[in-house]
């Protein structure tokens, strides 16, 4: 199909506010998908997904739209994740499409995500339509929520269509919105080739296969072709679209999204916003925008029984194969023996990748707290990154420590600007405007060390705003605190992986919320644990874990013999999460516990 | 090939009848109703044909719910589809809740050979009996035991729970002096524990303490043993001669028969449970869950269930039965147990110390591990 027929666009939107549904009308709508294959959402492959709701892997199909003009339009409908911890990813695939369709949910208007969306869509140059979602609901505003898209982003909203992407209604009206306002792709099918990657992926039978959007040229079976960022070379096997079934073409011509294939071993040579060029004809320039993506966030993963260490290696390595952005290395804890570890983009991405390990993989994790990366400034002179408290030098060796900020929008109604900046003030953060976007709505902007909200801010956040709180964050830099590590004692041993960094005012509070917490969480062994927390190694915070003194099912007859099997059974199973750390056993939550707050015990 | 069991020694007959529910029972019960009782007598004698039940039972156990809820008429009928499994009986006991049982029904359990009635006495405080959902008081139990000693019925068992809500040390050292002012043979203590599907949950009640729930178990134990009683069970005591052959059955992992919804039996490497529902079990007596039991299986329950008594884990018996050792099977997790003192071996026995019993769940999910 010409150029002039081609339309390639996303669909952004804040979470929840029906990107994903909207994208299966559209499926429907272009009789693309039957019904028959029709699984809810299909853009959203993986289980993981499905059940969360979110779309983390992205994904493009090809769709054609017979249009109202009598003619019919290729479209290319390219899905982005919907969450902060992949704004890099969600701007890559904005690179590929001209417009964006903007899905704002008429209940709940503008929210943080739809702006920050929205100015990626912009920065990239797109087309955008908003369209307003949800009008079928009874608390639906239509014509607030596009006065607020008006007011806040500044886009015409007057000719908008209210959809309900739930129903179908008014979806034929975006599509021929698309079809009249989004532009063809320009670039010249002549040109030497710049291929965008905006996503890949690992298949065991054809290795990575890369998701690109073709710029300039064209793209062939048996081309040699080079990534320009990797310099790796490779020639091309297969090539093709996805309807979203799998069709392969011999090429892919100029302003084509789709897929290629070249017995690429390594997902580390494919990364995302590389450019792909031709080794016989390169262009001279790649495309703007790429950067490698580096993790913010790390924690240990270890096996909670000690020989699926391998096991672990191989299932971190086959997921990784899909996701470049997954780091790790073989890391050693006194108290967790061997393990790894690993760098995610955010709390998402590692719950994410946590959970897969245990689903797919059937492993038993250990997950310790989150951390950040500080940068540690010796007395010699250099600096060095830890990623991992337990590895923080000697305080006598530290001239000083930096560590990451973020500054964090928090989009939030009137009622609950008071709990949300006791909230960010509770994480040392320092505030810095509060603006007034439209009537009972507004713009809190604070900075906040990375290391308070990489572990239950977001949570808290939805919790003390009764979900109205919207969030989106970015890093602006290190800065120096006066930060110290505080180790955990139990039975008199320091445990390596209880360790955490935390600023020396809060050492008091932090380390009596703290041994309280594992008290809790560790359950009563045959002999008493005294539980401490430690500064440069003055105790500052001391309880006692009782021993256990009754566990014995009283009634035992003959009738109650499964009934005790399958209690028994239930002890070992809770066992099975916990870790021997010396002579006392640990359940996975007290890894997490150096991390929550004070006011809320119970958590 | 696991060679066939013979025919088990030992009934236990289930009565899912009560005259009300207990707020700490999730057991299988309905509420009394004549009609129901008349098709549920059916229903058991047409399993005990069906089972070719032994005719040489050693012990025979009725319990429930309460079987004394039944009218007159109906025990009569009930202990008279039991005789001819009677002849060799040695101990035949029936659960008795104070109230219930008057001196006509009585003289039926003596009749019929009945030598042995457990007594749900619970608790000496008639507030504390409020506040758990029971309709007697204590002056019912002494009066209940007048019953039976006037019945010619001489050996009983007082059954008594703690930790309930609100019990102090008190409560229960008065609850221990109430009880042995009825000079029973036999006790059972337990700890109250709050299954789903009861009327506590439901409530949300919570159990006692550990700790001290811990101390009054201590408390029992040093009572109870300085009366000359044997802390022959977990939760049993018993003069010298008034073990209860029953239960002990169980403990030493033999088969027997369950007959009753409700009821669960072993026979020959199968577990059977009645469906608890009393409508499936008056339309198919012989409908049952089946468990096979694979030698893992029974190597551990035989285990669970023997280190519950005093006397422990016969390892001679295992060996028999198993054609493996004790010590092949379970000896390297054992061997931590017993050096910390929670196990030991004693006289071809592996039996749980004082200590022991006290966690012998925590012991038991840890040897687990040998036949997984």
């Amino acid at each position: 199909m010409d150029q002039k027929h081609i339309r390639n666009f996303c669909i952004i939107a804040h979470i929840d506010h029906g990107k994903s549904t909207l994208a299966d009308r559209i499926l429907e709508m272009t009789d693309t998908v039957s019904e028959r294959d029709m699984k809810a959402q299909i853009l959203d492959e993986m289980d993981l997904e499905r059940e969360r709701g979110i779309t983390i892997k992205l994904n493009a199909v090809q769709l054609i739209y017979h249009a109202e003009d009598g003619e019919d339009y290729l479209f290319n409908l390219i899905d982005t994740p919907g969450h902060v911890d992949f704004t890099y990813e969600v701007s890559r695939s904005l690179a590929a499409c001209e417009g964006a369709v903007l899905v704002v949910d008429s209940t709940q208007g503008v929210q943080a995500q739809t702006l920050a969306n929205t100015y990626l869509a912009l920065d990239n140059g797109l087309e955008i339509i908003p369209v307003i979602n949800k009008v079928d609901m009874n608390n639906s505003q239509p014509d607030v929520t596009k006065h607020e898209i008006e007011e806040i982003i500044g886009l015409d909203c007057e000719n908008a269509p209210l959809i309900s992407a739930r129903t179908g209604l008014n979806v034929s009206a975006v599509l021929e919105k698309i079809v009249h306002e989004i532009p063809a792709p320009t670039g010249s099918p002549d040109a030497p080739l710049k291929a965008l990657v905006f996503d890949s992926f690992y298949d065991p039978y054809r290795g990575v296969i890369a998701l690109v959007r073709i710029r300039e040229g064209k793209l062939k079976v048996g081309d040699k072709v080079r990534f320009m960022a990797t310099g790796a070379e490779y020639e091309v096997s297969e090539a093709g679209i996805r309807n979203p079934n799998e069709v392969k073409v011999s090429e892919l011509e100029c302003g084509y999204v789709g897929w290629f294939a070249a017995s690429i071993k390594s997902i580390q040579d494919v990364r995302v916003g590389d450019t792909v060029t031709s080794v016989s004809n390169p262009a001279s320039e790649p495309l703007a925008g790429y950067r490698k993506l580096n993790p913010m966030v790390y924690c240990g993963l270890y096996p909670s029984d000690a020989a699926k260490y391998e096991d672990l290696h191989d299932a971190l390595d086959k997921l990784q194969l899909n996701d470049a952005s997954l780091q790790y290395e073989a890391e050693t804890s006194q108290a967790l023996g061997f393990g790894f570890r690993c760098g995610f983009l955010g709390l998402l991405h590692m719950d994410v990748i946590q959970e897969r390990l245990e689903r797919e993989y059937n492993l038993d994790l250990i997950c310790t707290a989150p951390s950040v990366i500080y940068h540690t400034y010796l007395t010699d002179g250099s600096m060095i990154e830890i990623d991992n408290p337990a590895r923080m030098p000697d305080a006598v060796r530290i001239d000083h420590i930096e560590e990451p900020y973020v500054k964090a929008e928090i989009m939030v109604p009137d009622d609950y600007i008071g709990a949300v900046m006791e909230l960010c003030q509770n994480k040392r953060g320092i505030f810095k405007s509060m603006d007034v976007i439209d009537a009972g709505r507004n713009i809190i902007v604070y900075e906040l060390p990375l290391s308070e909200i990489i572990f239950d801010f977001f949570d808290r956040l939805k919790s003390c705003s009764k979900g109205y709180a919207s969030l989106d964050y970015e890093l602006i830099g290190y800065r120096r605190e006066d930060l110290v590590r505080m180790d955990i004692l139990l039975n008199g041993e320091p445990v390596d992986a209880l360790s955490v960094i935390i600023h020396r005012q809060d050492g008091y509070k932090r380390g009596s919320d703290i041994t309280r917490r594992l008290k809790e969480l560790i359950p009563r062994q045959q002999f008493e644990i005294p539980v401490q927390a430690a500064v440069g190694g003055k105790v500052i915070a001391r309880t006692n874990i009782k021993s256990l003194r009754k566990n014995v099912l009283a009634k035992c007859y003959g009738g109650d013999i499964s009934r005790k099997k399958k209690l028994l059974e239930k002890q070992k199973e809770g066992k099975k999460r916990m870790k021997n750390v010396g002579s006392v056993t640990i359940p996975q939550e007290a890894f997490m516990a150096v991390l929550s707050m004070n006011d809320d015990p119970k958590k | 090939m696991i060679p066939k069991n013979k025919d088990p020694e030992y009934l236990y007959l289930h009565v899912p009848f009560c005259e009300s529910i207990c707020y700490y029972c999730d057991f299988c019960h309905v509420v009394y109703h004549a009609g129901m009782a008349e098709k549920w007598l059916d229903a058991v004698s047409y399993e005990l044909e069906q089972r070719h039940v032994n005719r040489e039972l050693k012990t025979i156990y009725i319990g429930g719910g309460t079987p004394t809820s039944l009218s007159a008429a109906e025990l009569e009928k009930l202990l008279c589809l039991l005789d001819p499994y009677r002849a060799q009986v040695r101990e035949y006991t029936v659960e008795v809740n104070p109230g219930t049982l008057d001196d006509e029904k009585a003289d039926i359990l003596k009749r019929h050979g009945v030598n042995r009635v457990s007594v749900g006495m619970q608790s000496g405080n008639d507030e504390l009996l409020k506040t758990i959902g029971r309709k007697h008081t204590f002056e019912d139990v002494r009066n209940c035991i007048g019953i039976l000693r006037k019945a010619g019925i001489c050996s009983f068992s007082l059954d008594i729970m703690y930790g309930l809500p609100g019990q102090t040390m008190q409560d229960l050292d008065e609850t221990l002096a109430d009880a042995l002012s009825l000079e029973p043979g036999h006790l059972s203590l337990y700890s109250l524990t709050i299954p789903e599907n009861t009327v506590f949950a439901r409530r949300g009640v919570q159990p006692a303490d550990e700790d001290l729930e811990a101390d009054m178990y201590e408390h029992i134990v040093s009572v109870l043993t300085g009366r000359g009683y044997e802390h022959y069970e977990i939760s049993n005591f018993a003069l010298p001669g008034c073990r209860s052959l029953h239960n002990q059955a169980y403990w030493r992992y033999d088969d027997f028969y369950g007959i009753g919804a409700g009821a669960s039996g072993k026979e020959n490497h199968v577990r059977y449970d009645h469906p608890s529902s009393l409508k499936a079990y008056i339309e198919d007596p012989m409908r049952t869950d089946d468990t096979p039991l694979t030698l893992n299986d029974e190597m551990f329950e035989n285990l669970m269930m023997s280190l519950r008594m005093r006397e422990g884990l016969d390892m001679r018996q295992f060996q028999e039965r198993y054609g493996v050792s004790f010590e092949q099977v379970f000896g390297t997790k054992a061997q931590r147990w017993i050096d910390e003192k929670y196990l030991i071996y004693e006289n071809q026995h592996v039996r749980c110390t004082e200590k022991g019993m006290e966690i012998l769940n925590t012991v038991l999910a840890d040897m687990m591990d040998e036949v997984q």
